[in-house]
């Protein structure tokens, strides 16, 4: 647990320690009666007033905490063993267990919660000794289905497949290792369960099913309290008041402890683009389709920031295929995704221009941008199943692709043009199909055919075949360098495939760890890596006839932990003090290739 | 079409669950049906009363054709007749269930047209001081109890302002104004607390879509922002909300006891407040049998909705 959320829990607290003191603290008693001052306003006595029957209000109210917060308290203890248990049991035994536990709790979920409580009322009379078993049925449901969702997952992971491995019994492994890694989901089910009994309770006796008079209850109160709504508002106030504000420190408290035991980590809205503009791209633009210069994208999380992307520039002319390369996590596709505008919400551009045709799209306003995007510059993403909306059929996807740029065109018969372009057979028929009823390669030609609807310049494929098997994976690289030569598109591929490298890529750019360390025309990079990250890198690569892979000692450096010199020198092995000394930058060689290690000379 | 012919079977052997534990409840429970109805008032009944009712109630027979017989008459929709005044309480429930599924509906249109644009918005401006008024505004409704929130409006509205009257029902038949001005207090009173949870749902379902890859390819498209958010986004982002929405309102079949108690309107689950309290079992047990029906029915037609906005489901 991350956070500990202070407020709710002390503004809890303190209406838990009132209710537990009631009986000491110096009040008159909650039921005796003082007809005589019946309806009494505030006095010094009473400092709420007295109720209909001259009760104090003030010691009812407490003592009224008492009974609603130990029956809320006492069902949700007795709904979380027993639905933790049968969760745990269900999950774990599996078999007959499983489909017990799990189907019983569908019955109990076919009642209304408040229908459930009435038939059981019904049956055993009311009183406190029914409220909290029936409360416990209720909420009996949520424990089961949150201990058995994080018993599945539990289930499948390494560390308990190695412990039942080692000979460890069932009981041992769900002691030692289930329980406490559901214990957050379960406590946070627990006050939800424990507000919504409080709700509840007083609700049912409010109709005078729940808690027995002369019990005090906020419930009874206020039902109590409408009779002399006229003579007396505030008595009707007090309770509503008492109830409204422990519920509302009950649900604070869940959404604290929600919070709290959430893995993920609170978003933070970007900051303004127009503040970030601040380097403009100074050199003329060249003949390139796309000139990328000195882009930095910068990450902001709550204990500060870093930029997982640093001083990238590429470029990549008409007709020409740029490989981006590098492992996961090295930046690829944060460098294609600032170019076109869509990074996620926590990411940003902080330096660097990117010139399309000379345009800088990095300071294009959001609408001009979109203008670009799909039109002149349009990209192929990595998975296709989830990158087709699963709501619309294909062909209506490309045709929006297509009305988006140009409203007058005959966007249906297009689309059907465009799906026979990218060599779909029966493309009329296909056009009106999900895309869960087409497979991965057609799907990722249905993205092609999305992309290139609007004839791009820059295209950005960003792992297109990965998500793909082997023969599929070649025919659409086929598919993409024929639109290439066939429309003279400037193509950036991203991807982490040597070999997919070495089909489509004329130049190649190798990504390490946010930075470019190498770059130029493919066939030399493979013949002769300049750069020691780039030859571990291709002695790694799998090939049918050379000695076998090596890996590459060590791991990528984490973006908020980077070395102060040289990026790859902890896991180099020319490793030189010079290295370390501080970081180089990317040299060009006469020939136009460029690295950034020190010592390409000598290797 | 086989699927939808399998969600039709899961939900009619629900039913017969829901039936049979129903009947279970009322047989194990300690104490019998017929001594509890006649000991009203503390003495002990006269022990040849007590047998006669048994006889006539038929809960000398045995269990087992007991169970047959309350199944078969189900399947009759014959529900009994009532303890209280022998009418027959299927014709009682016929008269009720309507004014209670009115005062549902009204509560979920205004939840609807409250909630899901809310939601759309913060969730767009996320952070924004729209968006943090409106959170806290829904926090707020979600901890005021139905029936806090009732008696507080007929306090406010018809005691202090006179606006409206303090509650009751007219027919619409008989005087539409009044009936629309009558439902209007109970509704706002379910709606607020339904618009809230559709609020959070819709909100929480927009920003989780809006990170869809799909999402950022029609972006990648051109597509103008509005219609993203319109087509790419609300579309599926709906999916879940009206899943809550009709899950909400299966619970509010049995959950507007407190809202018809506050307002007098006399629905379904004001008869079975005064079923519970006069122990009338076959009045509860149908009320609880035609209200579990409904829930596992309403929840059926949640997955056909569903199978019908997401083209995936349908061949799950």
């Amino acid at each position: 647990m991350s956070r500990i959320p202070w407020p709710p829990i002390l503004g809890f607290g303190a209406i838990v320690l009132l209710a537990v003191l009631a009986p000491v603290l110096p009040l008159p008693d909650p039921v005796t009666m003082d007809v005589a001052h019946r309806l009494a306003g505030p006095s010094l006595a009473h400092w709420l007033g007295q109720d209909e029957f001259g009760r104090d209000v003030l010691t009812r109210l407490l003592w009224g905490a008492r009974v609603s917060l130990s029956v809320a308290f006492a069902a949700s203890a007795i709904a979380c063993v027993a639905g933790v248990a049968l969760g745990v049991a269900g999950g774990f035994l599996r078999g007959i267990v499983e489909i017990l536990a799990l189907r019983s709790i569908d019955v109990l979920l076919c009642f209304p919660p408040l229908l459930l409580a009435l038939l059981v009322v019904t049956l055993a009379g009311p009183g406190a000794a029914t409220l909290v078993p029936v409360l416990a049925l209720v909420y009996l449901p949520g424990f089961t289905r949150v201990a058995y969702a994080g018993v599945l997952t539990a289930r499948s992971q390494d560390y308990v497949e190695a412990m039942r491995v080692l000979g460890a019994g069932k009981g041992r492994i769900m002691l030692r290792t289930i329980l406490p890694n559901i214990g957050g989901p379960v406590l946070v089910q627990f006050s939800l369960s424990a507000a919504a009994a409080v709700v509840l309770e007083s609700g049912l006796s409010f109709l005078g099913l729940g808690v027995v008079p002369p019990a005090p209850s906020w419930g009874l109160m206020i039902g109590a309290a409408r009779a002399t709504m006229t003579q007396a508002p505030l008595l009707l106030l007090w309770p509503c008041a008492a109830l409204t504000l422990t519920i509302l420190a009950m649900n604070a408290l869940c959404d604290g402890l929600r919070d709290a035991v959430d893995p993920h980590p609170a978003y933070r809205p970007p900051g303004r683009r127009w503040l970030d503009r601040l380097t403009p791209g100074l050199l003329p633009a060249t003949r390139a389709v796309l000139d990328l210069r000195g882009l930095t994208v910068r990450i902001d999380t709550p204990d500060g920031h870093f930029e997982p992307v640093r001083d990238v520039t590429l470029h990549i002319d008409a007709g020409e295929t740029l490989a981006l390369v590098g492992e996961s996590g090295s930046g690829k596709s944060l460098t294609s995704l600032a170019i076109s505008g869509l990074l996620p919400g926590a990411a940003r551009v902080v330096a660097g221009s990117a010139r399309l045709d000379g345009t800088d799209l990095l300071a294009l306003p959001e609408e001009a941008l979109r203008r670009l995007r799909g039109g002149a510059m349009a990209m192929i993403f990595q998975d296709p199943s989830s990158s087709l909306n699963p709501v619309h059929r294909v062909g209506e996807q490309i045709a929006e692709a297509i009305r988006a740029h140009r409203p007058k065109a005959p966007a249906a018969t297009e689309a059907i043009t465009l799906l026979k372009r990218v060599g779909i057979p029966d493309p009329a028929a296909r056009a009106r199909a999900f895309p869960h009823e087409l497979s991965g390669g057609m799907r990722q030609r249905v993205m092609i055919a999305i992309a290139i609807a609007n004839a791009p310049r820059l295209l950005i494929a960003d792992e297109p075949t990965t998500a793909l098997d082997v023969t599929i994976q070649a025919q659409v690289l086929d598919l993409l360098a024929d639109l290439k030569r066939e429309r003279g598109l400037a193509l950036l591929f991203v991807t982490h495939s040597l070999p997919v490298v070495a089909e489509i890529a004329d130049r190649v750019a190798v990504m390490y760890a946010g930075e470019i360390v190498e770059q130029g025309a493919t066939a030399e990079v493979f013949a002769r890596p300049l750069h020691p990250y780039t030859a571990a890198l291709l002695r790694s690569a799998p090939d049918e006839e050379g000695p076998p892979p090596e890996g590459i000692p060590g791991v990528v450096p984490p973006p908020f932990d980077l070395p102060k010199g040289c990026v790859f020198a902890p896991r180099c092995v020319h490793r030189a003090p010079a290295c370390d000394a501080a970081r180089p930058k990317l040299a060009t060689l006469p020939d136009g290739r460029q690295t950034s290690c020190l010592r390409w000379r000598e290797l | 079409m086989a699927w939808l012919l399998r969600r039709v079977g899961i939900s009619l052997a629900l039913i017969w669950v829901v039936a049979s534990i129903v009947f279970l409840a009322i047989h194990l429970v300690p104490g019998d049906p017929a001594e509890l109805l006649l000991s009203q008032g503390g003495a002990s009944p006269d022990p040849a009363i007590v047998a006669d009712l048994r006889d006539q109630l038929g809960l000398n027979r045995p269990i087992l054709v007991q169970y047959a017989d309350s199944l078969w008459r189900l399947l009759h929709f014959d529900l009994g007749h009532s303890m209280q005044d022998d009418s027959p309480v299927g014709d009682e429930i016929a008269r009720r269930l309507p004014r209670t599924l009115e005062l549902i509906v009204a509560a979920a249109i205004l939840a609807v047209v409250v909630g899901i644009p809310a939601g759309t918005v913060a969730a767009t401006r996320r952070g924004s001081v729209f968006d943090r008024i409106a959170g806290w505004l829904a926090g707020l409704s979600l901890a005021v109890p139905v029936f806090v929130v009732g008696t507080l409006l007929v306090m406010v509205f018809a005691q202090w302002l006179r606006w409206v009257p303090a509650g009751g029902y007219v027919a619409f038949a008989t005087d539409p104004a009044r009936h629309l001005l009558l439902l209007s207090m109970p509704a706002i009173t379910i709606g607020l607390g339904l618009a809230a949870v559709m609020f959070r749902m819709t909100r929480a379902a927009v920003l989780d879509v809006m990170l869809k890859d799909y999402v950022r390819t029609a972006r990648a498209k051109g597509v103008a922002p509005r219609r993203v958010l319109v087509r790419h986004v609300v579309r599926t982002a709906l999916m879940p909300v009206v899943t809550v929405l009709a899950l909400h309102m299966g619970t509010l079949l049995g959950g507007t006891v407190l809202v018809e108690y506050v307002f007098n309107w006399p629905g379904l689950s004001g008869l079975l407040v005064s079923a519970v309290n006069g122990r009338d079992y076959p009045e509860v047990v149908g009320i609880v049998l035609v209200i579990s029906i409904l829930f596992v029915a309403l929840n059926l037609a949640v997955d056909i909705l569903y199978g019908l906005l997401d083209p995936r489901v349908r061949r799950g």
